[in-house]
């Protein structure tokens, strides 16, 4: 067969995806040889409205509208910075309560990009079925916070409501039922073909390219890159809840698949952790003063590390917040993975980088 | 946080000496502006396991000077590279611009005071 080179854009519109975001592959007959990628289609200009249009107690609220995914990861990277500042003391109910919302961001993203998965290799009612069962986490969401998307909890100086005893039983039934049906995915993604086999050796990543290309968050992990920020931050205490880093080997379609499926189910038994060893006392306590001085923030948001750069000058307007957000920069890491494989896996691999164009366009 | 200053002509030589890809994760590029109409460029590190352990290299430069690119060093460091050139309209080796502005978008939105 003759080598002909040829064109085929995958977006701005497609339907395997969800946001707008354009890879122009060049292909040898069906080889990807050459990636383009453009991510610039609804930019919003957020970092510019940080600084120019709101005072610093109320950014945290316009940053948690970047992502409906990862609204509490953006608004406590910001709320920490800010703290930092302050040299404000958090206690530790409102830091255990932080991360109880920090892990069920985790795992309904895992489980929303983990049905992506599913679709695109054709097997809809796996789809439906992880989509289903991912309610029950948006449900316990609103239980805590108000609101099934686009929580404003998280606040400077602690969080904005407390767990009731009743809430706290109907959450920890809901988390167990959840571990069982999570516990079926992992037999699900083992077992069956258009799961396990069908992804293994499609779209890798080796250790070396993903230091190479800084990888981060679960397309790091699956290489073995051991990079996961909540090993790697004091702000809140994961150690003392039952943290464990997930890793594989084998950097495939497959490999990220097992880790996030192993991240789910570390990220139920730490909010279990949390609900039945929460700590007594307050969860607010009021920060003094105004922000002066620059600090930087990471934290791990479910697509790898999200991380804040402030820099306040004493006044209520801050001089810049920068915002590094996982899938922007992992974008010479994805098109580095889509060389050499085949156009037809092109929408899966791209699914399993659970890629976030609402963080990228911030 | 741990902050070194460099000069435009150290930069390569400084990061390339510093950076072992195995040991420190680049975290992002960043610019903000300062006085005197200069603007500051930050190269920023973290070191792989370890706890809030994180190195910043900057310049502080006036806004018309071509800025060195380190992607020879960081192939990540691109992305970022073409951000920062659109966000603030200054000039990155090898960093060419539309990332995100399309030609009638405002110029350097993150580099004017508007």
């Amino acid at each position: 067969m003759s080598k002909k080179i040829i064109q085929i854009p995958l977006g701005s519109q497609h339907i395997a995806l969800l946001e707008p975001v354009k890879f122009n592959f060049k292909c040898e007959n069906e080889k990807i040889v050459h990636v383009d990628s453009d991510v610039g289609f609804v930019h919003r200009g957020i970092e510019k409205a940080c600084t120019t249009r709101y005072k610093y107690d109320a950014v945290g609220y316009v940053v948690a509208r970047i992502c409906g995914l990862c609204a509490i990861t953006h608004s406590l990277s910001y709320t920490v910075a800010i703290e930092q500042l302050l040299d404000a003391k958090i206690t530790e109910k409102a830091k255990y309560l932080r991360i109880l919302l920090l892990e069920l961001d985790r795992i309904h993203s895992h489980m929303l990009c983990l049905s992506h998965t599913c679709e695109n290799a054709g097997f809809e009612a796996m789809f439906m079925r992880i989509m289903g069962d991912r309610e029950m986490i948006m449900e316990i969401q609103e239980l805590l916070t108000g609101n099934r998307v686009q929580f404003d909890f998280i606040s400077i100086g602690g969080v904005n409501r407390d767990l009731s005893p009743a809430h706290a039983k109907v959450i920890l039934e809901k988390l167990k039922l959840l571990r069982v049906k999570v516990l079926e995915y992992v037999d699900e993604f083992n077992n069956n073909w258009s799961l396990s086999l069908k992804f293994k050796g499609i779209g890798q990543m080796s250790l070396d390219d993903a230091y190479k290309f800084n990888a981060i968050g679960p397309l790091a992990r699956a290489s073995g890159l051991k990079l996961d920020v909540r090993n790697e931050i004091e702000y809140l205490p994961y150690k003392e809840i039952g943290y464990v880093m997930q890793t594989e080997l084998n950097g495939d379609i497959d490999a990220r698949n097992r880790v996030r499926l192993n991240e789910i189910l570390n990220s139920i038994e730490m909010c279990e952790n949390v609900i039945e060893g929460l700590p007594e006392g307050e969860i607010f306590t009021k920060a003094k003063g105004k922000p002066k001085g620059e600090s930087i923030v990471r934290f791990e948001a479910p697509r790898g590390e999200l991380a804040y750069y402030i820099k306040g000058s004493g006044k209520p307007m801050l001089e810049r917040v920068r915002i590094k957000t996982p899938t922007f920069a992992s974008v010479p890491a994805f098109s580095h993975i889509f060389l050499g494989e085949s156009y037809a896996d092109a929408a899966a691999i791209l699914a399993s980088f659970d890629p976030c164009l609402s963080c990228t366009a911030k | 946080m741990k902050k070194i200053r460099l000069t435009l002509e150290d930069i390569k030589v400084k990061v390339a000496e510093f950076y072992d890809a195995k040991v420190w994760h680049f975290i992002t590029l960043n610019a903000l502006l300062i006085e005197n109409d200069k603007i500051e460029i930050q190269w920023m590190f973290s070191k792989y396991e370890s706890l809030e352990d994180i190195v910043v290299y900057y310049v502080e430069v006036e806004r018309d000077i071509e800025i060195p690119s380190i992607e020879e060093i960081v192939p990540s460091a691109t992305i970022s590279q073409r951000e920062i050139v659109d966000m603030f309209g200054i000039k990155i080796e090898n960093s060419e611009k539309g990332l995100y502005l399309d030609k009638d978008s405002i110029e350097m939105p993150l580099g004017c005071a508007i």
